[in-house]
């Protein structure tokens, strides 16, 4: 009866050493692990969701580590439609690919190289004439193309086609797809897949193998061996390629039509994109932008900040500078300042507007972007290119936003 | 005595008096003619008791069994020389030993090893480095580059590749080694300084040749096996080229109507690459083999000035050269040898007038160069016969002896340059070269058994495997159209062939096989012997990619388990057993060794139901089906199985389908499964 008691004594101690254990590691958040994203449920047989620590500061005092490298501003535009050689004027995404540009159309492959347009469709391999993402994969130079119907390798001129009926691609619309060296990302209406290159393996993301809310995957970026899923309705879903683990991240507030806290976490689950560099990711979504710098998160709306519109289509960034494709007009954001192009109706003039808190100043330039629904856009060095809904654009770096111009 | 022991006595001596009597002697015959039927001719066709003299019980009894009581016996200890290298002194000959898992090397003064290093297993390659202190080598079922150190004789570090690592190349800075991986169909580029794989390239199908411009500014691999094209499609096999500069594959050009593109070699002056290659004719009836029509052998040139590629037939109009592996040029670009290992001969070319005929070509001259066999005179000036499957070969720095590696007569043959003669032999080892199943080895990948020596057993099948292409074996254009199979693990799998019509290897490779596929006289019954006893007694499977010996199941391989041997549908329905995957396909082979209508069959076709394929590294055997028609395993469910005739699998979800072929992948050598 002794034993039996010491026994209980001894259960009871560690139990409650484990319950403070696990309030003190989970303090500063929840993490959901995933094992393997083989499994939907976590032992406890829960998919608790991650929310980040809320933390209302004031936002214009942050900056980012690289935010001292000058924010661009690009100008000199110039248009590129179907009278130029393009196969279509619904230019759904751009690539930069070393000397040549990769254009995505809704009438196919568009390729500029040495001032030539080439064009590529189904007859040459193309899986759909409708291209929606292009990649290109910095190890091997292969190039990964997302239709509406099917996934293209296209490498040194050869078109290989992945499919739902003849590989493991969890559906033939692609979104978006990421090639990062072994592994190549692609995210579909059906869930999001990690293909292998090596091996040639497939494994699907979706509701019933991840912490997914619904498999309509947008966006797919990968980054420093993990993984960033932009599930439409569902946040964005960070998978760790090493643990084969999943954090899940959500909207806090949880409300479809308005944002409590901007800064609460992220600020909408209706994802459409997502990007990542030095440190910073940045989640684009029909309902605002979202940073999260790995400690606390910003949210963007458009009604207190330089933003022109929460409909973002989609996010890149590069060297602490994001890029935002927006219904009315092309954004870009280091954290402290926004520049943002636009057109200007009844006019081929364009307006560049700088945003740095309260200050605010508006050039009138002589050339625009083709239209301001934008849909994706790339930039290398001194050069962006836009893919609108009406037309392509090339810009370059006219100069540098300082406190003078403010 | 024990009772149970006494029984046992009484049960052998039971058998021998049935066997000795006339009733057991008589089923004994019959049991025999059924086995082997028609694969004996001649005076004693029609005399039983000659042809069970002529083919002894043994034959099927014990050497056909992998692990019977003879096989113990059988000689085992070969070198099998593969691929060579020589050091820029000239001094030392590095060989691969690809039976004896060993890197040989040979003093060329005294043609004496002396040295023999241990490396991974099955070695394919090796290349040496310009100050002959390190020597590289592929090891093809280790997956890795073992780097020796020449002058200790010891393999140190072991570098990870891709799967089935063949050739290999140094870069001209010997800063980056490109090596061919063969299974995994990609390209290795190790970073020598950090001695690792810095990345990997996608080759084309099975690349196994790969070697640099004489300039240093790019690699080319070449591949075995056409890449996967629509059903009836004629092969076209992938030439990779890689720019040494960027490491990237640059352009991906293809041999139209041809595969088993073995090496590559350049001209000194960097304008012509040389490749071998096969040309099957696997669209039109086997039958046209009488019209030297099954397949034809020949020099795929590419011109690397101005992007032309040229098919030279290496054939005669009435006798062919089968198997051609290595190709070597002259460093004064005079001459080029081509080993062919199925004919036990080395070509020479006067490369001269191969510039001359495709000239001519490009003026019009020379139509359909392609398929005229009489081509071949205008440029081959000698055939020099050599040891038992010429394999890989390599040129003395001076361009005057040419090394060649005799893979199953244990030799390196070594050729005068200038006088076209064979000088002398290395011999590689003592092994009796005319033991059982080495004459077995020896026939399966020589042609001298088909009709005007058009190709061996090796040509459908390297490797012992398959060529992943689909004959027509029928009298009539375009019927019973026959996917090859692999050779690996059949022993004890009878019955053989897609409608399962031969009950034996003997069968299989007698007298039908001379009738329908060799079209000459059959093998005799000692070659036969040695040939069934080969067949089923040694071939193993490489390593499975998927699924290392001992390793558990991942979680998506054992959810496809699940798969594989469920008995409900996900919605709770029974589903009938003669519909689940594991009713036909049982370990360890994964078949019942019985035919099913699994609704595959076309209006072509003659037969409804097949013999169920294997499964073990089934991911080596694209395309499937009867005929070819799937090229990869998923299309096995979402395109051909409309009616769940082939398994009840239209309800799963494409997580399911692709836990499924996770796991199809990882089903490895049958003897994991016993």
């Amino acid at each position: 009866m002794k034993t039996n008691i010491q026994k209980f004594a001894l259960r009871i101690l560690i139990l409650a050493a484990a319950i403070i254990a696990l309030l003190f590691f989970s303090s500063g958040f929840v993490i959901n692990i995933f094992d393997d994203g083989d499994s939907s449920t976590t032992e406890t047989g829960l998919a608790e969701e991650i929310t980040a620590t809320v933390e209302l500061e004031n936002d214009s005092v942050e900056s980012d580590e690289n935010a001292s490298q000058p924010m661009p501003i690009y100008g000199n535009w110039q248009v590129f439609t179907t009278e130029d050689g393009l196969p279509s004027n619904k230019v759904n995404t751009v690539k930069i690919d070393e000397g040549r540009i990769l254009v995505g159309t809704d009438r196919g492959l568009a390729v500029l190289e040495n001032n030539q347009w080439t064009i590529y469709t189904p007859e040459d391999g193309l899986a759909h004439r409708n291209v929606l993402s292009i990649d290109v994969d910095e190890d091997s130079g292969d190039v990964w193309i997302g239709t509406m119907d099917g996934l293209n390798r296209w490498s040194a001129g050869v078109f290989e086609r992945f499919d739902q009926f003849n590989s493991g691609l969890a559906n033939n619309v692609v979104y978006e797809v990421s090639a990062d060296g072994r592994y190549t990302w692609i995210a579909t209406t059906a869930g999001a897949n990690r293909y292998d290159t090596y091996t040639n393996q497939w494994k699907i993301f979706n509701e019933e193998t991840s912490p997914m809310h619904e498999p309509w995957c947008y966006g797919i970026t990968s980054a420093e061996n993990k993984a960033y899923i932009a599930a439409w309705g569902g946040g964005v879903l960070e998978y760790n390629n090493d643990t084969g683990t999943f954090r899940v991240y959500r909207d806090p507030d949880g409300h479809f039509n308005l944002t409590l806290f901007p800064d609460d976490g992220l600020i909408h689950d209706i994802t459409t994109g997502v990007a990542f560099d030095n440190g910073t990711l940045w989640v684009s979504t029909y309902f605002g932008l979202g940073r999260y710098n790995g400690q606390r998160w910003w949210g963007y709306l458009d009604h207190d900040t330089g933003l022109t519109s929460t409909f973002i289509n989609a996010v890149k960034a590069k060297n602490s500078v994001a890029y935002l494709a927006t219904d009315y007009g092309l954004n870009t954001f280091d954290g402290t300042t926004w520049v943002t192009y636009n057109t200007i109706d009844g006019s081929k003039n364009g307006e560049t507007i700088i945003t740095n808190g309260e200050n605010e100043e508006k050039l009138i330039t002589d050339s625009a972007i083709s239209h301001r629904f934008i849909w994706n856009m790339d930039v290398q060095d001194d050069v962006i290119w836009v893919a609108t809904s009406y037309g392509l654009t090339r810009g370059v770096v006219v100069g540098y936003v300082d406190e003078t111009i403010l | 005595m024990k009772m149970s022991n006494r029984l046992i006595i009484l049960l052998i001596l039971g058998v021998l008096l049935f066997l000795m009597g006339y009733r057991g002697y008589n089923w004994s015959l019959d049991h025999y003619e059924y086995m082997t039927i028609g694969q004996v001719t001649g005076d004693i066709a029609n005399d039983r008791e000659a042809k069970i003299a002529a083919l002894k019980c043994m034959s099927c009894h014990t050497y056909t069994q992998r692990d019977g009581f003879f096989l113990q016996f059988a000689e085992k200890d070969y070198t099998s020389p593969y691929n060579l290298a020589v050091s820029s002194d000239n001094r030392r000959l590095f060989v691969t030993g690809q039976e004896s898992n060993a890197l040989y090397i040979v003093d060329l003064a005294s043609d004496r090893i002396i040295s023999k290093i241990p490396v991974g297993d099955y070695p394919h390659s090796v290349a040496v480095s310009r100050d002959g202190q390190k020597a590289y080598v592929t090891n093809q079922w280790s997956n890795s580059v073992s780097v020796v150190d020449v002058d200790n004789g010891t393999a140190g570090k072991t570098i990870k590749t891709g799967g089935g690592p063949a050739g290999l190349v140094l870069d001209h800075d010997e800063e980056f080694l490109y090596v061919a991986n063969t299974y995994t169909s990609d390209i290795s580029v190790i970073d020598l300084n950090q001695g690792v794989e810095s990345k990997r390239l996608r080759a084309g199908n099975y690349p196994t040749g790969i070697n640099i411009s004489p300039d240093g500014r790019q690699v080319l691999a070449v591949s075995q096996r056409s890449v996967l094209v629509e059903y009836r499609d004629p092969p076209k096999t992938e030439i990779t080229v890689i720019d040494a500069g960027t490491r990237r594959v640059r352009q991906r050009i293809h041999f139209e109507e041809a595969h088993i593109m073995e090496k590559v070699d350049f001209s000194p002056s960097g304008d012509l690459a040389f490749t071998t290659l096969v040309r099957p004719k696997n669209l039109v009836p086997a039958v046209q083999v009488e019209s030297g029509w099954m397949m034809t052998f020949a020099l795929g040139v590419i011109s690397l000035e101005t992007g032309s590629m040229y098919q030279l037939p290496l054939d005669e109009p009435n006798m062919f050269y089968a198997d051609p592996f290595d190709v070597r040029i002259t460093p004064d670009g005079k001459q080029a040898f081509i080993s062919h290992s199925g004919g036990d001969y080395i070509s020479v070319l006067d490369i001269d007038k191969v510039r001359e005929v495709i000239q001519q070509i490009d003026e019009g001259l020379i139509l359909n160069a392609e398929n005229d066999l009489m081509l071949s005179e205008a440029y081959i000036t000698k055939r020099i016969p050599t040891g038992s499957n010429p394999k890989g070969m390599v040129m003395s720095p001076d361009g005057n002896r040419l090394y060649i590696a005799e893979r199953l007569t244990d030799r390196i043959g070594v050729l005068n340059t200038q006088t076209l003669e064979l000088e002398r032999m290395i011999t590689m080892s003592s092994a009796d070269q005319q033991a059982l199943l080495r004459r077995g080895q020896q026939l399966f990948n020589n042609s001298g058994r088909t009709f005007q020596n058009q190709y061996s057993c090796y040509s459908c099948h390297p490797n012992d495997h398959e060529d992943g292409l689909t004959y027509d074996m029928d009298f009539y254009p375009g019927e019973d159209l026959s996917n090859v199979q692999t050779l690996r693990e059949l022993a004890g799998t009878s019955p053989f062939k897609w409608n399962g019509n031969n009950v034996s290897i003997y069968m299989q490779c007698g007298m039908r096989f001379s009738t329908f596929v060799t079209r000459t006289e059959a093998f005799s019954p000692e070659d036969l012997n040695a040939l069934v006893g080969y067949i089923t007694s040694q071939i193993q499977h490489p390593p499975n990619l998927y699924r290392g010996p001992g390793e558990e199941l991942t979680e998506a391989q054992r959810r496809g388990k699940e798969l594989f041997e469920r008995t409900r549908t996900n919605d709770g329905r029974m589903i009938a057993e003669i519909d689940q995957c594991i009713t036909c396909h049982p370990p360890p082979h994964f078949t019942d060794r019985l035919k099913h209508d699994v609704g595959t069959a076309t209006d072509r076709d003659n037969h409804t139901e097949f013999l169920t394929p294997h499964l073990n590294n089934i991911y080596e055997s694209a395309p499937y089906l009867h005929d070819g028609r799937a090229n990869t395993l998923e299309e096995l469910w979402t395109i051909y199985n409309d009616d769940d005739l082939h398994g009840v699998a239209n309800d799963m979800t494409k997580d399911q389908l692709n836990d499924l072929i996770e796991y199809l992948l990882s089903i490895g050598s049958a003897e994991y499964y016993k």
